[in-house]
């Protein structure tokens, strides 16, 4: 165990040192830089651009160097924690993406129980009335969910939101709380806001989740182990909790990996639309104006969370299940 | 550490120059004409009630000592104090907007468009050559510090000339043919700037939303300059801001346009409070604000700006439906115009249809300079170019999109400029598909294809492939109608969106036909202002970039212009710096519109298309009818936001009251 645990993390850093070439070469690879897309915003709201002052800023910022140089220089910063420098920000990366995490953690993880809450009764009841008018119900709403366009399902809450309840559109809170101590006014404010997010990113997840349960655990409900543990005379919810529920969760711990940087990242194209002030617009429109330390810090962040994450989900597996072996495939 | 050598106190020369030149233009306080009603002395000024508790426990200044000795005068109709003005912006960059709003320069144009001095108190123009500015005695910065010629000379000696904060020397405005300006200060409120040749831009650059910042607060930033602070306390600013050296984080600091630095002074009416980052910006009105009403009221009357950060896409719908918005125009497209309508009533605002400025909503620029042999002769062939012209049905676009609420015509000058002409708008840009199709045979593109295509010398069929920058959805519907009247007189039009670098890139590089943009950035362009866009002399100018490369590079790269049309523009322009008439440089604009009037070098479509502008009932003083022009106008700046007030919202007495001035201290406004 203690060897496998050792090599994992040894894998981690030529893994993490290809992701980090990547991600600065995808950022790299579109035309212009931050200062030409600067320019175009600028200009297609009227305003005008010094030249002369764009080319001193294309130097200060060190876009005349060589990608080579840009690429060295960035990874040395991250190795000493300094995520760099955010052009659009006019900040170092770290205080920009500090204030938004807190936010994506309120959403990310109300959305995630907010999702379990939901998918796991319906999928265990799914399962176990296979074929009933209450099963092919839930399978017709759950297919509706996974179907909508979430964005499509953001604009028609905000729509009704607004007009129903007259919550203010977008944004997790009431404009005049942003930036404001935490209060019990302010609490209200974001629950007031919080549920839109939530039932429009966690509809489709938990659409997913429920058909996953239900068909993980109609392969358990077949097993020769379910019918003698009946045969015996267990109670029908005590056999279902014992055994098949806990084998059909294998693929949730599994998910764990990529659950962690999906917490921090929040869905990007809803939380555009819905106007949340969350990590994932932030990310979305460093990538689109080429704001390339903000981005590729971000993206490396995620990468980091996204490694770990695999790592500790095939401990808690090894841990949690025992069929699996860790050093299976070294001995055959 | 002793005055620098370019100090002169006004010496023999100052003065023997002075006699021997004529005061041509002196500009001085038109503001104090516009405003004589104003009988207030400093003495009665009103202290606005958000700040007479800080007054009263002594923290800060009375009114009358904040005050310049002579402060500016807002001539406009009074009101009352207090209230939040709430308004959106799409991003943290865009906290330079309140800059625009605020609208304190040096130099200021009028909505009529003429240049008057604003914070200084007069200027002395002699002959464009020799500048003397007369700053206010006695006016403050917002932390209340002195604001003097020292402020001017630490930017010109500590800022503008030092290799570390300005690695490419003093802004290029400042140059006159690559010569520096002598800069003397001649007492704490006098500062001259001079040059052997005329400088006629100076003045209009200082009034610009992106002035020429030619000050900065010198008592808070030389603790950032090497040459004043300690090197170990800037050693330990500099770690801290994670830059690489002073010169970077002083940079970072001083910038008064980005407006993202809160504890940098400003004389701005609102001063930002938030520190980056945030999703909510709150600028407080500045205690130290230079200027006042006829009542004697100290400007703004609005306490307090939000500006609240929301995506650009759905600030339409916040403001449409939530009414989120108190004043708002940025972001706001004219076909959000129903929408915004229909939240009228349910969120008590209005939606006020503005001018826009452009010479035209939208042009096509053919590029003279593309690389394919044949296509650059036709495109040079200015038959050729009016017959695209007259075939395009103006009306039906106006009437299709713009419901007929703009102007049909060309690229130029808009009615309300003193330099349009109904002549040069209507100049080949009525719709006659006869006539174009007779001026394409006489070129002598006869042949055609099956298809009734006609087909170029070499063969090809004509078909003009306009490349644009995408995503904007009224681009694309007006070539669709263009597409269809071109069609008639055998032209096949193709759009094909790109990147917008890509197609910048292209266009520089002389590989697009023609593009689709903006027409001219200011449709009401005064005399006085520079005609540089109209000759070929920035890479940018789509028709001609390879010609606009050469002047910009002082023929290092891109091609001389050989058309004698280009090259008379180019001589105009060069004459309009050079003179220092006013009547010759209104005479060299209306040559150099006729010229492009008549060469159709970009073909407009419709022009003052309406900006919708949408603003809370309770928000007063904002004109019903105006211009939304950046350069100039500064967005709502020219209008001076500082004199509009909120009305109490209705039921709420008690703020009310707080909002009267106190009691006594206002005399009747008086009625000119």
């Amino acid at each position: 165990m203690f060897g496998y645990v050792i090599r994992r993390l040894l894998v981690m850093i030529p893994t993490l040192i290809a992701i980090s070439i990547i991600v600065f070469g995808i950022i790299q690879l579109p035309p212009g830089d931050y200062l030409s897309t600067y320019v175009a915003e600028l200009q297609s709201q009227g305003e005008a651009v010094d030249p002369q002052k764009i080319q001193f800023l294309r130097e200060l910022y060190g876009f005349d160097r060589p990608a080579w140089e840009q690429y060295l220089y960035w990874v040395a910063g991250l190795l000493q924690g300094n995520m760099g420098y955010s052009f659009a920000y006019n900040l170092p990366v770290n205080d920009v993406v500090g204030d938004r995490l807190v936010l994506t953690f309120i959403v990310s993880i109300s959305t995630i129980i907010f999702t379990w809450v939901l998918a796991f009764p319906i999928g265990i009841y799914s399962a176990t009335h296979q074929y009933s008018w209450t099963d092919y119900g839930l399978t017709l709403l759950g297919f509706l969910g996974l179907a909508t366009p979430s964005f499509l399902l953001a604009l028609v809450l905000l729509y009704g939101a607004n007009t129903l309840f007259g919550i203010s559109i977008g944004g997790l809170m009431d404009e005049r709380f942003i930036g404001q101590p935490w209060s019990l006014a302010k609490v209200g404010s974001v629950l007031s806001h919080l549920w839109i997010p939530v039932i429009v990113i966690g509809a489709s997840g938990t659409a997913g989740m429920i058909r996953r349960l239900r068909a993980n655990l109609l392969d358990e409900l077949q097993k020769q182990y379910v019918t003698t543990a009946r045969a015996k005379g267990l109670k029908p919810f005590k056999v279902l909790m014992k055994y098949p529920l806990r084998m059909s969760l294998n693929p949730f711990i599994a998910d764990i990996g990529t659950l962690l940087p999906h917490v921090i990242s929040g869905a990007a194209i809803v939380s555009v639309v819905l106007s949340l002030p969350t990590t994932g617009p932030m990310l979305l429109e460093a990538l689109r104006s080429q704001d390339m330390y903000l981005a590729g810090s971000f993206l490396m962040f995620m990468a980091l969370l996204t490694v770990i994450g695999v790592f500790l989900s095939d401990l808690a597996l090894a841990a949690l299940d025992p069929r699996i072996r860790l050093d299976g495939g070294r001995q055959r | 550490m002793g005055w620098p050598a370019s100090y002169r106190p006004l010496g023999r020369r100052g003065l023997g120059l002075g006699g021997s030149l004529v005061l041509a233009g002196i500009l001085v306080l038109a503001g104090m004409a516009l405003a004589l009603p104003c009988s207030a002395s400093r003495a009665e000024m009103v202290e606005p009630p958000a700040l007479a508790e800080r007054v009263a426990a002594g923290t800060l200044p009375p009114v009358n000592q904040r005050l310049p000795i002579v402060p500016a005068v807002e001539a406009g109709e009074p009101g009352k104090y207090g209230g939040e003005l709430h308004t959106l912006i799409a991003s943290a960059r865009d906290t330079r907007v309140i800059g625009f709003y605020g609208y304190a320069r040096l130099m200021a144009y009028t909505p009529e468009h003429e240049l008057v001095p604003d914070i200084l108190q007069s200027v002395d123009d002699d002959g464009d050559r020799v500048f003397t500015l007369h700053l206010r005695a006695g006016q403050k910065w917002s932390d209340g510090a002195p604001f003097t010629t020292e402020d001017f000379r630490y930017w010109w000696q500590d800022v503008a000339l030092n290799p570390n904060l300005s690695p490419s020397g003093p802004p290029i405005e400042l140059l006159i043919d690559g010569e520096r300006p002598r800069v003397e200060i001649l007492d704490e409120t006098t500062i001259r700037f001079s040059w052997s040749k005329p400088n006629p831009t100076f003045l209009g650059h200082l009034a610009g939303p992106a002035p020429l910042q030619i000050f900065r607060p010198a008592h808070y930033l030389k603790q950032f300059n090497a040459k004043y602070a300690a090197p170990a306390m800037l050693d330990e600013l500099v770690k801290q801001a994670r830059v690489r050296n002073w010169g970077q984080l002083h940079n970072r600091l001083d910038n008064m346009t980005r407006n993202d630095n809160p504890d940098l002074p400003t004389l701005d009416p609102w001063v930002l409070t938030t520190r980056p980052p945030s999703d909510r910006f709150v600028f407080e009105r500045n205690p130290y604000y230079y200027r006042i009403d006829r009542n004697g009221m100290q400007l703004p009357y609005i306490d307090r700006i939000i500006a609240s950060i929301a995506d650009a896409k759905i600030i339409p719908a916040k403001v449409g439906l939530g009414g989120e918005s108190d004043l708002q125009a940025r972001y706001l497209r004219f076909d959000n115009y129903t929408f915004l309508k229909d939240g009228e009533e349910r969120n008590d605002f209005s939606v006020r249809l503005w001018r826009t400025g452009y010479g035209s909503q939208l042009a096509l620029y053919p590029n003279l300079n593309v690389k394919d042999p044949i296509w650059q002769a036709l495109m040079r062939d200015v038959r050729f170019r009016r017959a695209l012209s007259m075939a395009i049905d103006r009306h039906e676009i106006n009437q299709v999109i713009y419901y007929g609420l703009g102007i049909e015509g060309q690229n130029t000058m808009l009615p309300g400029s003193p330099l349009a002409s109904t002549e040069n708008q209507k100049a080949w840009a009525h719709y006659d598909s006869k006539a174009a199709n007779r001026l394409l045979d006489e070129i002598g593109l006869t042949k055609r294809d099956g298809e009734g295509i006609r087909l170029m010398p070499d063969g090809r069929p004509l078909e003009i492939i306009i490349e644009t920058a995408g995503d904007s959805s009224e681009q694309s519907d007006v070539l669709e109608l263009i597409r269809d009247t071109w069609r008639e007189i055998g032209i096949k039009l193709f759009t094909k969106p790109e990147q917008v670098e890509v197609l910048h890139n292209r266009i520089f590089a002389g590989e697009t036909m023609m593009t689709i943009d903006k027409g001219l950035d200011d449709g009401l362009a005064t005399p006085a202002m520079t005609p540089r866009v109209l000759a070929p002399t920035q890479q940018e100018g789509w028709e001609w970039p390879r010609w606009g490369q050469y002047f910009e590079t002082k023929g290092k790269s891109g091609e001389p212009p050989d058309l004698p049309a280009a090259v008379e523009l180019l001589a105009l322009e060069r004459r309009w710096h050079e003179t220092i008439s006013r009547d010759e440089r209104k005479e060299i604009w209306q040559r150099m519109l006729a010229i492009h009037a008549d060469q159709v070098f970009t073909i407009g479509t419709v022009a003052g298309v309406p900006q919708p502008v949408v603003v809370n009932n309770r928000l007063h003083n904002v004109p019903v009818e105006g211009i939304y022009n950046y350069d100039p106008g500064a967005h709502f700046g020219v209008y001076k936001p500082d004199h509009f007030w909120l009305s109490p919202p209705p039921g709420d007495t008690a703020k009310a009251a707080a909002a009267e001035p106190p009691a006594g201290s206002v005399s009747q406004p008086v009625k000119d």
